[in-house]
């Protein structure tokens, strides 16, 4: 259901005040379902759930910054673990935990902005050797900066158990933590992306002279990307620490980045809700391995991500579509379509009947339009500005 | 415009539900499984069974190490379990079922797994390999009150019983090893010069202050060269030029990577800088390590070791050996002959815990834990005479002693002096 929300733009416009009154009950039943749910889990539910959230907000800003600006990124852990560090560090120090959380998100998204600023000046594969680099030097770093990190025997915090007044276990507090940044972040990067910038970042992925021509300055437009990436790293280092209550060098290395980037692909890039169902892949396979042969993880892993790039190249969250689809061309092979029913505009464009293409092909067009005249409009607000 | 009005209505439909939800439901968890009488049996405990748990790398670079860390443990109980099980204090006879989990040498997923076996309901966490892996859910199973005992670590916090009340190391500390092999080569009167290699972290640091306190005082030995490298490294060649430049006649290697440490015996042999080589106890195994890296062109290789090596022509009759290697292949599915010393000190803490679950009066973790710390003297199968399992002394793991061995070009012996 979420997907459904927060994948297609299109198909929350149609302004049938029915089609309203069921999001807002279905919204409201999510919202409740995720309220309620950690006091009628067992603990090793919630706090599966709470990793959930930690790796799907790394997986988000990774979504932002490959999925919807299309630059390679692969040292998102390295600001996962600074944000770790960040916390840890803060935490022992007795500072307010609101401190260490912004300090977390500040920190991180200033040394993401300063790599951005240099790496986002070269072109694709450079952005890409550049981000490798990041958690390679990460590692020696977190074991050499001993009085900051603990080296390489790490640094452990606790700061997320449950207080007394709450009447709540430790699992079931910490769930409610991470909902509250998980929820704040999934809902910011959905605005972020749909709104004006998440039109530049489209533009700049296609193709970044059309973006320069069209007044939308690829370069700012990447280090934005990166920078929010990078600050939606530093919260997910602070969730990890929330959860983990300890963070070692191992965090940040670099294997795991490219866990998260599978996890991107597997959830679906380029997409909001694709950053949950990634971070719940991210989470879920290896304890399910766990369950079924524990000699087995990294095949399994392996398997499935070639699956699901053969099969649902772009991401388990395409699957509803990719099976809407296949239901329309059954149907339509019996000869039995219905014309005048909207197709949801799929990313291919390969719903086979006509009509329909045509149907979309004119919704698009009007929606680019209106698109393109806000793009231009903000520009040249912008350029007034300056 | 209708974009505006939305989400402030689904907002406050959202907090009057998530008032009305938290007030109506309070505590749905009554009692867990924690805590109770002190009669009544922790989890993962049943009049016929009990359950352990492991969480260690089955994948990843140090996944072979790993593997044997489940190996040892699962092949020991084994045995017991076809044999009937093992007799406990408190007078029933239960057979011991092994879980092991994937952990990637990924803090984060071996916390996930300890949870996962909270859950799964397993008695005691153990064997599990790894400082960060282990230090991960460390406070997680003090604050459960669950054992998380005879870990392959050779971090000291494991076995400070104030910090750690409910774990306990099993293998040496690094300092152990160090100390072992500077006694030796201090007491061997005759003058040599040093040079040391080490890792730049706790590992590395353990070794070389173990090393050097043991040579303090000793005037015919003399440390003329000193390198360090990270553990990320993919090559220390730089460094082996410059210690080999030293013309030190010992090399003092503290290195924890399986192809770091094969590549360094290559790269001195090409330097023509052929030392006597001392190498830490997990990184000395004559298959993987020294077959490869050519050692048999050095002088000597030194290790430390409290275990018999299966490869060794000398323990190849040696009836520990041949039920092992049997125990192994039956009940572990490894009918290899064990590339690690891993395997062996997994096989040793099946017998620990045995000896542990025999004296324990109440199935408890308490109990347990208690029967756990009064082990004493006991040489578990495999051991080398002169070491055996001790976990009475606060501060020090299972097992503190280790002897220096010299590779014969096959396996280990035990040598009384140097050269």
């Amino acid at each position: 259901m979420r997907n459904r929300l927060n994948v297609q733009p299109q198909s929350l416009k149609p302004p049938s005040t029915g089609n309203r009154t069921v999001r807002i009950v279905v919204l409201v039943l999510v919202a409740v379902v995720l309220l309620l749910a950690p006091l009628n889990l067992p603990p090793f539910a919630n706090q599966t759930l709470v990793r959930i959230g930690v790796y799907a907000v790394a997986v988000l800003g990774l979504n932002i910054v490959m999925g919807y600006t299309g630059q390679v990124n692969l040292g998102q852990i390295f600001f996962v673990g600074l944000g770790a560090y960040v916390t840890a560090y803060g935490v022992k120090q007795g500072w307010n935990i609101l401190l260490v959380f912004v300090l977390a998100c500040l920190i991180a998204g200033i040394v993401g902005l300063l790599v951005a600023l240099a790496a986002a000046r070269l072109g694709g594969l450079a952005i890409a050797m550049v981000t490798i680099a990041l958690p390679i030097v990460g590692v020696p770093l977190a074991k050499r900066l001993e009085g900051f990190t603990g080296g390489s025997q790490g640094i452990s915090a606790r700061f997320t158990d449950a207080p007394d007044w709450s009447g709540l276990y430790n699992d079931q507090w910490q769930y409610y933590i991470i909902l509250l940044v998980t929820a704040a972040g999934f809902l910011l990067a959905r605005n972020l992306v749909r709104g004006k910038y998440g039109r530049a970042f489209g533009v700049v992925k296609e193709n970044e002279a059309v973006a320069a021509s069209m007044g939308v300055s690829p370069y700012r437009t990447k280090v934005l990307a990166f920078t929010v990436a990078s600050i939606f790293g530093g919260a997910s280092g602070f969730l990890y620490l929330a959860a983990v209550q300890y963070t070692s060098p191992e965090t940040l290395s670099f294997g795991h980045s490219i866990s998260l980037l599978a996890a991107m692909v597997i959830g679906g890039a380029g997409s909001i809700a694709g950053s949950l169902i990634g971070g719940a892949y991210y989470v879920l396979v290896p304890l399910l391995t766990n369950a079924v042969d524990p000699g087995l993880t990294t095949v399994s892993q392996g398997a499935i991500l070639l699956i699901v790039l053969f099969l649902l190249p772009e991401g388990l969250v395409s699957l509803p579509r990719v099976l809407r689809r296949i239901t329309f061309r059954n149907r339509d092979r019996r000869g039995a379509g219905d014309p005048q029913r909207t197709v949801p505009a799929t990313a291919a464009g390969a719903a086979p009947e006509k009509q329909a293409i045509q149907h979309q092909a004119e919704h698009q067009a009007i929606q680019d339009e209106t698109d393109q005249q806000q793009t231009i409009q903000h520009q040249t607000g912008r350029q007034d500005q300056a | 415009m209708r974009k505006n009005t939305r989400p402030r209505g689904v907002l406050g439909i959202v907090a009057v539900a998530a008032v009305i939800a938290l007030s109506a439901s309070g505590c749905t968890r009554g009692g867990t499984n924690q805590g109770g009488g002190s009669n009544a049996a922790s989890p993962g405990i049943t009049d016929s069974s009990i359950t352990l748990g492991i969480t260690t790398p089955l994948s990843g670079a140090i996944a072979g190490q790993g593997t044997c860390t489940v190996a040892g443990v699962t092949a020991y109980f084994g045995a017991l379990n076809a044999a009937g099980g093992v007799k406990f204090g408190d007078g029933k006879t239960r057979t011991v079922t092994i879980k092991s989990y994937d952990d990637g040498y990924d803090p984060q997923k071996s916390l996930a797994n300890f949870q996962q076996m909270v859950s799964d309901n397993v008695f005691a966490a153990t064997a599990g390999l790894g400082t960060p892996t282990n230090r991960a859910f460390r406070e997680a199973a003090i604050s459960q009150k669950v054992p998380q005992v005879l870990v392959m670590t050779g971090d000291p916090l494991f076995s400070d019983r104030k910090q750690s009340p409910w774990q306990l190391g099993f293998v040496p500390i690094y300092q152990n090893e160090g100390a072992a092999f500077g006694k030796l080569i201090a007491g061997s009167g005759q003058p040599h010069k040093v040079a040391i290699l080490s890792q730049n972290d706790d590992y590395g640091k353990g070794y070389v202050q173990g090393f050097k306190d043991a040579i303090k005082g000793a005037s015919n030995i003399s440390v003329v060269g000193e390198q360090t490298y990270e553990a990320t490294d993919t090559s220390v060649d730089a460094q082996l030029t410059q210690l080999a430049s030293s013309g030190a006649d010992v090399f003092f290697d503290a290195m924890s990577i399986t192809p770091l440490a094969i590549a360094s015996l290559q790269k001195a042999q090409q330097l023509g800088w052929k030392p006597s080589w001392f190498l830490p106890s997990n990184t000395s195994s004559p298959a993987a390590i020294l077959g490869p890296g050519g050692a048999a062109a050095y002088p000597g290789i030194y290790s430390v070791s409290f275990a018999k090596a299966p490869q060794s022509p000398a323990f190849a009759k040696d009836p520990d050996v041949v039920k092992f290697l049997a125990d192994l292949k039956q009940y572990a599915k490894y009918p290899d002959m064990p590339a690690f010393p891993h395997c062996m000190w997994s096989y040793m803490v099946g017998a620990t815990l045995e000896q542990a679950f025999k004296t324990m009066t109440e199935p408890t973790r308490d109990s347990f834990m208690t029967a756990l710390r009064n082990v004493k003297d006991l040489q578990a199968p495999l051991m080398l005479s002169g070491t055996s399992v001790d976990t009475t002394t606060d501060g020090q793991p299972a097992v503190s002693s280790v002897l220096v061995q010299k590779y014969d070009g096959k396996g280990y012996a035990t040598v009384q002096n140097f050269g």
